[in-house]
């Protein structure tokens, strides 16, 4: 059966608002982290195994292209578990309110921004 | 609304028995059930994901001994395990609203449906098979 559709929320058919950006970007946190748990249980198999497995593991998360997942992985991680609190307070009946909804996205934003920059600042200088 | 009658008060969900009716009459089904456990889950995971976040942090320049070190002890086992847990049970139920929504036809939903959560158990399992073999010493 063809039933009328609305249309698809991005990018063309509405104005651009940051409310629908942060819905969509946290369902593609929560794919990217779900598809990154495969390394998770692949480095605990590996530290369980150790020997030639673990290096290798360990060649992998430390090559550019390792590094690079796990940094865009930590983005994803501190986006996911803040905004993840927004949506709790929600379900909690709180932030209804429009200035609400904006106010708590950018703090959203922000913990994430500095979520993620001090926890590479400790990698880095570790 | 002054005088609300009998056909309105079976219908509204005003009072304390609003669950059991939109469960038993209304639209909810076993789709009430993943909310939740998304939910308890999430809150699970705030603590249990910082605290593996936190711990992967403190290890990230130390090597292999010292990382099954800390996952053979007792509290790290436990709580890594219960992480997993969370972990894969949130992100099943994540993925699978996501399917629905994008997956129009009921043999596709079904089968990704499936995939997902064979890859889901398969990976938890052997998450958790890794710490015990560790937790256990063998």
């Amino acid at each position: 059966m063809e039933r009328p559709l609305s249309p698809f929320m991005f990018p063309i058919w509405y104005r651009f608002q940051i409310t629908s950006l942060l819905s969509i970007l946290h369902r593609l946190a929560g794919i990217a982290l779900a598809i990154g748990s495969i390394l998770l249980t692949w480095w605990l198999v590996a530290v369980a195994s150790g020997g030639e497995l673990f290096a290798a593991t360990h060649a992998f998360i430390a090559s550019p292209i390792g590094m690079l997942l796990l940094f865009l992985w930590s983005i994803a991680f501190f986006y996911h578990l803040s905004n993840g609190v927004r949506h709790l307070m929600w379900d909690a009946g709180y932030g209804f309110d429009i200035p609400d909804v904006y106010r708590s996205g950018y703090a959203v934003l922000a913990a994430t921004a500095v979520l993620t920059a001090l926890t590479w600042l400790y990698v880095l200088l570790a | 609304m002054a005088n609300a009658g009998p056909l309105s008060n079976t219908t509204a969900l005003r009072d304390g028995s609003a669950l059991r009716r939109v469960e038993h009459l209304g639209s909810a089904r076993e789709g009430l059930g993943e909310w939740r456990l998304q939910r308890l889950t999430a809150l699970a995971l705030i603590p249990l994901g910082l605290y593996f976040a936190g711990s992967i942090l403190w290890l990230v320049k130390s090597d292999q001994v010292t990382a099954a070190a800390w996952l053979a002890s007792p509290l790290p086992a436990l709580l890594v395990i219960l992480f997993v847990l969370a972990g894969f049970a949130h992100a099943l139920v994540g993925l699978r609203s996501v399917l629905v929504d994008y997956v129009h036809t009921r043999a596709r939903l079904l089968a990704a449906s499936l995939l997902v959560r064979a890859a889901a158990i398969l990976l938890a399992g052997a998450s958790i098979l890794a710490v015990l073999k560790l937790f256990l010493g063998r």
